[in-house]
């Protein structure tokens, strides 16, 4: 109700929670020896007050467990001990039997916990310190059940009733509790509990002789665990420890939803189940948002609706629920319902458990934090492609934040301004920002929307850094470099002496201003996240537990299959929170660009692979399939196509929903590219309209890749007509290439440009052999250039002009120096049949028939000239394998 | 429709069978509809009709159109015979039973029964099990509320009557009551198909028990829900489509039901109050208040509906009648939400929201799913600019009932305080989609069109043009599309407005700004148009007027006459052939 909500970290006393209270009771039994009654060893002890942590701070479900998950559980941990543990367990919770054995259970409880002087410590002596976490978490147990009125004791035990009734049947009955009688129920308890204590007395006896038997042989077997924990556990020591513990843990990147199989047991009946801590249900929501955010549509979409269904059922004051269920409507392109929930979270929120911590600010209290709302909305907005409404709502935003001086929300509503202009574009945009007055920038209308970008993104960078927002910093730093990279900035001057306008596109500006980025990355710690993290320990820690160990065989094969893809190694949790490994790897991507405008594959390459190999799990998949995607385009430039193919399948299989159209594409662009080099000009013509096809989808019209349709389609033709007139007029070719030659070496793009002096030398070779010399020159400049960061085709056209040159100059004898020309002609040879380029392959092979015959070395000349009659006929008769892979695309 | 004597008849049996199985509140309800048919003058003294008599003649007074009690052709009604009892005598243990049901014990009451098995005694022992459930749920829900509001009491007696019941259903050992129980079951665990086919399995074949009707309502959502239920002609079902009408915003249809029954049932205060309900959700406040003042001279102790006049009377600003209600309903019955909320309206109209919100959380507190309450709070808060709470609290409202457009509308109006019209927007369209005749929720989304952040002049005047186009009171949208047209250059588009302003203002005698207004921009128009005649005519009008526009008028008179007597072919314009 409005205005009465109550305090959010309400705590309230449960069974499972009495379960972990009696654990601790064993944990930490008051003034016992350093290795308590029934623990055998340090480290079996350690191992149980780590299960106790993990269990009380891992959020991978929203329920809290049954009595007999958590007796399965506690077979893992106890090693042999787990009989004895959960014998104890279950005779403590059923022999509650009346409010007064509650009242002295958790007065008893009191006792293991230390005073206020616990520095004063005996030596052997297992106190809970009062501040660690268990510490914590038993007062606050201690303090709920006091605060519990009589009908709430009475709920308790029926509870607890309820909860050893399950799991005794581990197959929920279908009567539900007889609440009217009470009676039934407690004579029920009762009996069991007679039945309980008859077999105990007989057992007791031979259980312990058992257990001191056991604690002579255990110390074998708990090995692995370091002794660094001794006495109080620490939160810090054991997020070190856990992560140890993960390393021999098997990664488990594909499962969302771990708990979804139990998530459904509720729904007929829900008297046993109760939510986790608040802490944790936000720490399971939080976590459940990074996965949508980073799985997107391939995120089950009902499975998970049906938990927070479940979660609204058991919480209806959680109002997170609302915001989760927008993420998934979002990101499944649901987008009257995710309009619908993003509206109902705010009402209901007021932005008070937002993107940030709320902010306290007494403005909150009569206005709230609206503005956030409408920062979310806009994003939506942008991410469903609605560039004008989103920019309406965030210029709205910008009202509301300064109207309320949320300074934070600003910043942020700045940078997503920022990439809504980046993302739409300049043609989408120019009607928008004429249209509606912006005072985001106050910059007037008459400078273009890239400029305007700028501006705004200076601005916000500033901002960003003027609030300590390093998040936004990085990520603004990234937009930055982003920016310079698709934006070439013009030289002032357009005429008079070119003075060397440094470009910012340079790979070594990009990168400055990207490393500026990591280095605030690093001081991510400061903002709470480390809470989150902590959890995500505790929770993949619990999970390793329940691996059978028997079952390795079956975990060999995930392992192998895991490995199949040779990317991933990486998918244990780390301790850097999700975003920064985002942002991290993002800069990555971008320097993979850089290099790859600036010419260098290689470097782009290995930028790309770190991107792949490392951030894998942290990015989200259509990053990750563009990463792909760079990669295989190095393979088949580098490697051939038919690596490039074969590569291309095993992405295929990983990202089959995810950006399938992106690798659509690439499979197209190779298809193309391979068709033009084996001279099939009615195939390439073919996946030049499949490209077309592509472009103008049902869902609009792309123009970026309209435009590579026409482009390609524009190749060609070129090459068609490149066909038809053979030995074109050179002479015309040269202004183009000068022209070129200029332009590449003002922009530095020194790859392009290396070509084109090829392109040059090329040229003046087939003006006659008196200029052959000249040729060789330039050849030679440009060839330390193409031999680093050229792909195949580039080096074996260079190669193949070298050996022109050489036999096209009259002062050069072939007699003399063979090896010369030989070698280069048989290194591109090689290239070009991996390339499949026949018609260049057929060039170099004649070439190389007419030395050897010049040489005498006629078996020489015999295999080259069969080589180059194969590749003639290939080029006349194009196979008609390709129809197959085009077919195998089509279907 | 049966003649009123067979209707008597079938009620007085209807009502002693209802009551004997403890379903008062439908044998409540068919006693008000007994007592309502009206006596046949021939057979009673005057006296016993004076105060039927009396009132009748207020409420003809603003009957618009008399109905003729005889049904529309084609409609023919089914009698459905009256059942007997299976037994004739109750046994003893059903008299221990039902007084112990009467003193609220429902476990004693359902375990007086436990051996029985006739009809008749397992209906009482279920419903008496059912009742206990939902006590406990009650208790609970107080008992279980935890941090984050968990509610997830649940009535436990459900699961184990559904299974009863349904094998009695197959057995076919089970009567309508007891088909009403196992639908009201199948409701409650969320099995509303097979709920609606068995309540309708239970009105067919008794039709008297109005309860089960009202199960069968709020099951009917939608129209076609309501239009595949196969029911039988029954005048019980003239109630119920009135009735589920109302539920589906279909005033009028609802009214005109309402209104024929009255033909039978004229003096039934149920009737008036549905009819007064209607009225007022086509915002006829006056006939509105003239049915409450009757109902309640008839009813004094009424507190039912009584919500609604009050926010009649806080419409009109009537002080004291409103505090006098409040006072009246605060003696009968101060812990209804009904009388809550009676008096947080008062303390609304005297400008004491504070206090208001107070009454309105009780009122909460006695209903948390009082849909009116969280609205009129939601109205409070706003006028104590805490916003927040306002939007939480229409929200809730908004979550009850979906279809509410009052809430939806409270919360765009929130937003818009906030300086937020674009996110306001999105909660006027879902209003106006709900109400698409309101022209107050037209007027509130053009507005935000209009807001100086947003500037989206056509589609304020799109919205404006619907607001005319439905009954816009205040006459605001006109004079908006006017000016607005003014504002992008279209003279012809804002002569016809401001024209069409300017004939309602006459009409109405309405003076102000306004008439000035448009006096000026037609005169200034026409003359601009060369139509001197007309523009002289408003200029004279103006001239009535004090202030500046006297002078521009003056002046504009001046200037045309110069035009006129300087440019003489001017009439070759003027008429053209």
């Amino acid at each position: 109700m409005a205005g009465s909500l109550k305090p959010v970290g309400a705590f309230a006393i449960t069974p499972h929670k009495v379960s972990v209270c009696i654990l601790l009771q064993i944990y930490a039994p008051p003034a016992q020896a350093s290795v308590p009654f029934p623990f055998s060893s340090v480290s079996q002890h350690n191992r149980l007050g780590l299960f106790l942590l993990a269990l009380t701070k891992s959020c991978d479900d929203i329920l809290e467990p049954q009595l007999d998950e958590l007796i399965n559980q506690l077979k893992e941990i106890g090693g042999l001990l787990n009989h004895w543990l959960s014998e104890h367990l279950t005779r403590k919770l059923s022999a509650l039997s009346s409010p007064d054995d509650l009242f002295n259970l958790f007065s008893s409880l009191r006792s293991i916990l230390g005073g206020p002087e616990t520095s004063i410590l005996e030596d052997d002596q297992i106190i809970l310190d009062p501040n660690s976490h268990l510490g914590m978490f038993l007062r606050r147990c201690l303090l709920a059940f006091n605060l519990l009125s009589f009908e709430g004791v009475c709920h308790l035990l029926t509870n607890i009733g309820t909860y050893c009734k399950e799991a005794v049947s581990s197959c929920p009955p279908y009567d539900l509790p007889d609440e009217d009688d009470s009676n039934n129920d407690l004579e029920e308890l009762l009996e069991y509990e007679d039945m309980d204590l008859e077999s105990f007395v007989f057992r007791k006896v031979a259980e312990e002789a058992e257990a001191r038997k056991r604690a002579r042989e255990s110390a074998t077997f708990h090995t692995h665990t370091p002794r660094s924990l001794l006495g109080l556990v620490e939160d810090i020591q054991v997020s070190a420890d856990s992560k140890y513990k993960n390393c021999d843990g098997i990664g488990q990147g594909s499962e969302f939803l771990g708990p979804s199989h139990d998530t459904f047991r509720g729904d007929d009946h829900n008297s046993g189940l109760f939510l986790r801590t608040n802490w944790q249900v936000q720490g399971y929501l939080r976590e459940q948002a990074d996965l949508i955010e980073k799985h997107g549509s391939s995120f089950p979409l009902n499975a998970f609706e049906s938990i927070l269904k479940q979660l609204q059922k058991l919480a209806p004051e959680l109002h997170r629920v609302h915001y989760l269920r927008y993420l998934n409507n979002l990101y499944h392109d649901d987008y009257p319902a995710a309009l619908e929930n993003l509206h109902c979270y705010f009402d209901y929120s007021a932005g008070a458990e937002g993107i940030d911590a709320p902010s306290s600010s007494s403005s909150f209290i009569s206005y709230g934090n609206y503005e956030i709302a409408l920062l979310c909305l806009g994003m939506m907005h942008c991410y469903l492609g609605h560039p004008k409404q989103s920019l309406e709502v965030l210029t709205e935003a910008v009202r509301a934040s300064q109207q309320h001086n949320n300074d934070t929300c600003l910043a942020y509503t700045l940078t997503s301004i920022c990439n809504l202009l980046s993302e739409i574009g300049i043609s989408n945009a120019t009607g928008i920002i004429a249209s509606s007055y912006s005072p985001v920038t106050s910059i007037g209308t008459s400078l273009s929307i890239q400029q305007q970008l700028l501006v705004l993104l200076r601005r916000s960078l500033k901002r960003a850094e003027s609030l300590k927002l390093t998040r936004l910093v990085a990520s603004n730093r990234l937009a930055m470099a982003k920016f310079d990279l698709t934006h070439v900035k013009r030289p002032l001057l357009s005429f008079g002496p070119k003075a060397s306008t440094k470009l910012r596109t340079c790979p070594i500006d990009v990168c400055k201003e990207l490393r500026l980025s990591s280095y605030l990355l690093s001081e991510f710690g400061s903002d709470g996240a480390s809470l989150t993290i902590d959890g995500a320990f505790s929770t993949a820690w619990l999970k390793n537990l329940q691996k059978p160990m028997a079952s390795s065989v079956l975990s060999q094969e995930n392992r192998s299959e895991n490995g199949s893809d040779a990317f991933q190694f990486g998918s244990q949790p780390s301790s850097i929170p999700g975003y920064v490994l985002q942002l991290a790897g993002a800069s990555y991507l971008l320097r993979a660009t850089a290099w790859e405008l600036f010419g260098s594959a290689p470097v782009a390459r290995l930028n790309a692979l770190v991107y792949a190999t490392c951030f894998a799990d942290g990015s989200s998949s259509a990053d990750l399939a563009l990463a792909y995607v760079k990669l295989i385009q190095h393979l088949a430039v580098y490697k051939g196509y038919k690596e490039a193919f074969s590569a291309m399948k095993l992405a295929e299989e990983k990202f089959l929903s995810v950006s399938k159209s992106r690798m659509q594409l690439l499979k197209l662009q190779l298809l193309h590219e391979r068709a033009l080099h084996r001279g099939h000009l009615k195939l390439a013509q073919q996946v030049c309209d499949e490209i077309g096809v592509l472009a103008s989808s049902v869902t609009g019209v792309d123009l970026e890749l309209k435009t590579e349709a026409s482009l390609r389609h524009a190749r060609t033709l070129l090459a068609a007509k490149q066909f038809s007139q053979k030995s074109g007029n050179a002479v015309l070719g040269l202004p183009y290439v000068l022209a070129s030659l200029s332009f590449c070496q003002s922009f530095n793009l020194d790859l392009l440009e290396a070509s084109a002096t090829l392109t040059l030398a090329e040229l003046w070779l087939s003006l006659g052999s008196n200029h052959a010399k000249r040729a060789k020159a330039l050849i030679h400049r440009a060839l330390p250039m193409i031999l680093g960061h050229g792909g195949l085709e580039l080096r074996a056209r260079a190669f193949i002009a070298e050996a022109k040159c050489y036999l096209s100059d009259p002062n050069f004898s072939v007699l003399e120096d063979s090896e010369v020309v030989l070698d280069s002609l048989r290194q591109a040879s090689e290239e070009l049949e991996v390339l499949e380029y026949h018609e260049l392959a057929a060039e170099a092979f004649y070439l190389m028939a007419l030395i050897f015959d010049r040489l005498g070395q006629l078996e020489e000349r015999e295999s080259a000239a069969s080589s180059f009659k194969d590749h003639v006929i290939a080029l006349e008769n194009p196979k008609d394998d390709e129809g197959l892979l085009l077919d195998s695309y089509s279907t | 429709m049966g003649s009123k004597d067979s209707c008597r008849t079938e009620l007085r049996t209807a009502i002693r069978q209802l009551s004997d199985r403890c379903l008062y509140s439908a044998s409540k309800w068919a006693s008000e509809q007994l007592v309502g048919i009206e006596q046949d003058p021939a057979k009673f003294t005057p006296s016993h009709t004076r105060f039927q008599r009396g009132s009748s003649s207020i409420r003809r007074r603003f009957r618009t159109n008399d109905i003729p009690s005889t049904p529309a052709a084609g409609v023919s009604y089914t009698t459905t015979p009256v059942p007997e009892e299976d037994e004739i005598v109750d046994s003893d243990c059903y008299l221990l039973a039902k007084s112990y049901f009467d003193c609220r014990e429902y476990r004693r009451a359902a375990h007086a029964l436990r051996d029985q098995t006739g009809k008749k005694a397992v209906f009482l022992r279920c419903y008496a099990l059912f009742l206990a459930g939902e006590k406990r749920k009650e208790e609970e829900m107080i008992e279980l509320d935890g941090p984050l509001g968990k509610s997830d009491a649940v009535n436990h007696e459900l699961v184990s009557l559904e299974r009863e019941l349904s094998a009695y259903r197959k057995s076919g050992n089970i009567d309508p009551f007891g088909l009403y129980l196992y639908g009201l079951v199948l409701k409650e665990n969320g099995h509303e198909d097979l709920s609606r086919n068995v309540l309708v399995e239970s009105v067919n074949s008794y039709p008297w028990n109005w309860s089960a009707w009202s199960e069968l309502q709020s099951l009917c959502t939608t129209i076609d829900i309501l239009n595949t239920l196969n029911l039988k002609n029954h005048w019980m079902k003239d109630f119920f489509l009135a009735s589920a009408y109302q539920g589906l915003r279909m005033h009028s249809e609802s009214l005109s039901k309402y209104e024929y029954l009255q033909g039978t049932f004229t003096f039934s205060n149920y009737i008036q109050a549905q009819i007064a309900k209607a009225q007022y959700s086509l915002r006829e406040f006056e006939q509105v208040e003239v049915i409450f003042e009757e109902l309640l001279r008839n009813d004094p102790y009424r507190v039912e509906d009584m919500d609604m006049y009050s926010n009649v009377l806080y419409a009109k600003e009537c002080f004291s009648a409103l505090s006098y209600l409040a006072h009246r309903v605060f003696l009968t019955d101060k812990y209804q939400p009904e009388s809550c909320c009676i008096i947080g309206n008062y303390y609304s109209l005297k400008g004491q929201h504070e206090k208001s919100v107070v009454y309105f959380r009780r009122a909460l507190k006695l209903n948390k799913n009082y849909l009116s309450a969280w609205t009129l709070m939601g109205h409070e808060y706003v006028e104590m600019k805490n916003i927040p709470a306002a939007i939480d609290a229409y929200r809730r409202a908004v979550d009850i009932d979906p279809c509410d457009y009052r809430a939806w509308y409270g919360l765009g109006q929130a937003y818009e305080m906030m300086c937020m019209p674009f996110y306001a927007l999105y909660y006027f369209q879902k209003s106006v989609y709900l109400q698409p005749n309101d022209s107050r929720l037209w007027i509130a989304m053009a507005q935000c069109y209009e807001a100086e952040q947003l500037h989206m002049l056509e589609e304020a005047i799109k919205c404006y043009k619907r607001a005319a186009n439905c009954n816009d009171r205040e006459a605001i949208a006109l004079h908006q599309l006017a000016k607005l047209h003014n504002e992008l250059g279209r003279s012809e588009e804002a002569a016809f407005y401001y024209k069409k302003d300017l004939e309602r203002m006459e009409d109405e005698d309405r003076e102000g700004p306004n008439m000035v207004e448009a006096l000026l921009f037609l005169a200034t128009h026409c003359k601009a148009q060369k139509r001197f005649e007309e523009a002289e005519v408003y200029c004279t009008r103006l001239l009535d007027y004090t202030g500046p526009e006297k002078e521009t008028a003056k002046s504009l008179l001046r200037g045309m006459r110069a035009a006129q007597s300087g440019l003489p072919s001017m009439d070759v314009e003027h008429f053209p052939p």
